[in-house]
């Protein structure tokens, strides 16, 4: 990325999409907050609605035509369709994610605190038992040899509904060709929407 | 009377599986009928729950535990119900559409329309087209219930419907969608009949489907 362009970078919260309502308004709020009428890349995809109803205001917005982040840490929607359609049940494992401590295990960890252990296994047991896979998704080797010992810490409590552990490089082709398009918009193609100014994010513009 | 039916509620909302039912057969010997158990206690705390979760104010641990309370509940009252004679309004065949593995909130409709009177044919999560098809025919219902929680595997509803209609099965059931990333423009343009918003929204819905609302 270009350093002028890094410079104008925001970085958002983590984890607003599990209140996708909450995502709409912090991204809203940070779009209306910047002056002059520019180009804006959105780093997220659809993410469970998060997005639908943002305005572009005086702006043109740039977005990943993607459900939610993991096509994009895997390189491209094609990519994610395959791993889903190879396994639905999948739950993703990211680095962020792990720092972020957004995973079963971490999320059983604050239950338990909150309803003690019956309750808290009864819980994850309702939200998890029906899916079968754990992916770490890594950017690169050394971020897998890195947080491994992280992700198997949660493998290993996934065990307690059989999941398989596995992992899988990902690719940063879909955020190089996102930071090309922003570039020069017109380089833009069926992996990206753009939003024109005063539009607003539809669902639709996602459906593949 | 009413302070019966409030502490079913609240403990409904607090999501007491403990206390749910016994307040249940406490309302019973008071000698309310299960439908009133029913209608002014249980269901009035799930549609609060509905309210509070929609406004963020509770999340999906609590709603488990509140929808485990109301089915505690629902255990005592479903064989009175039935004995009653209470009118049952037809079948619902209700499923997670396919490469969806999520079925906290189908079975939660799916035991909301059982409160309001339906029979629930529940197919499970992860369910494929013909799957559907060969439920409708063996179960002939009146409605279809289908859900998902991902935008990557709502538009398996609309496949759904699509399959439906080549089994020229379309105009025998009316159907009825919901799910976290569903809207009505959503439903409307995959041709669905109805769309829930929240699993009371749905039961009510269901009802109106029939025209029993």
């Amino acid at each position: 990325m270009p350093a002028d362009m890094a410079e104008q970078v925001t970085f958002m919260d983590y984890g607003l999409h599990r209140v996708p309502s909450k995502l709409t308004w912090a991204v809203q709020d940070a779009i209306d907050a910047v002056e002059h009428p520019s180009l804006i890349v959105l780093g997220y995809g659809l993410c469970g609605n998060g997005l639908k109803g943002i305005n572009a205001r005086q702006h043109t917005l740039l977005i990943p035509r993607t459900d939610d982040c993991i096509a994009i840490l895997l390189g491209s929607y094609k990519k994610y369709i395959q791993e889903f359609d190879a396994t639905p049940g999948t739950y993703y494992l990211t680095k962020g994610w792990l720092e972020a401590g957004s995973n079963p295990l971490q999320e059983y960890e604050e239950i338990k605190e909150k309803y003690g252990e019956k309750d808290a296994t009864w819980i994850m047991d309702q939200q998890y038992q029906h899916y079968e896979r754990l992916l770490f998704v890594a950017h690169n080797q050394a971020d897998l040899d890195e947080y491994r010992p992280q992700a198997q810490e949660v493998a290993e409590y996934c065990q307690r509904w059989g999941y398989r552990y596995e992992e899988i490089l990902g690719s940063d082709i879909y955020v190089r060709r996102l930071i090309e398009v922003a570039m020069a918009i017109d380089k833009t193609d069926s992996n990206f929407v753009v939003i024109p100014p005063s539009g607003e994010v539809t669902q639709n513009l996602f459906m593949r | 009377m009413s302070e019966i039916y409030e502490k079913l509620s609240a403990a409904i909302l607090e999501g007491d599986a403990d206390k749910t039912p016994k307040l249940v057969n406490r309302g019973l010997k008071q000698g309310l009928t299960p439908k009133e158990v029913l209608d002014n206690g249980l269901i009035v705390g799930m549609d609060e729950v509905g309210v509070r979760f929609k406004r963020g104010d509770m999340f999906v641990p609590e709603v488990l535990m509140s929808a485990d309370s109301m089915a505690a509940g629902m255990l005592i009252l479903r064989p009175l119900l039935v004995e009653s004679g209470a009118e049952l309004l037809g079948k619902i065949v209700m499923g997670t559409v396919k490469g969806d593995l999520h079925d906290i909130g189908k079975n939660l409709v799916s035991m909301m329309c059982e409160g309001a009177g339906f029979e629930i044919v529940n197919l499970g999560f992860n369910v494929e087209p013909d799957v559907f098809i060969n439920a409708i025919k063996e179960h002939q219902p009146a409605i279809v219930g289908m859900s998902a929680m991902l935008t990557t595997t709502m538009r398996a509803m609309g496949h759904t419907i699509k399959a439906i209609e080549e089994a020229g099965l379309r105009d025998t059931v009316k159907v009825f969608v919901g799910g976290a990333p569903v809207d009505r423009e959503f439903a409307d343009t995959i041709g669905a009949d109805g769309y829930g918003s929240n699993a009371p929204g749905g039961a009510e819905l269901a009802k109106q489907l029939v025209g029993a609302a």
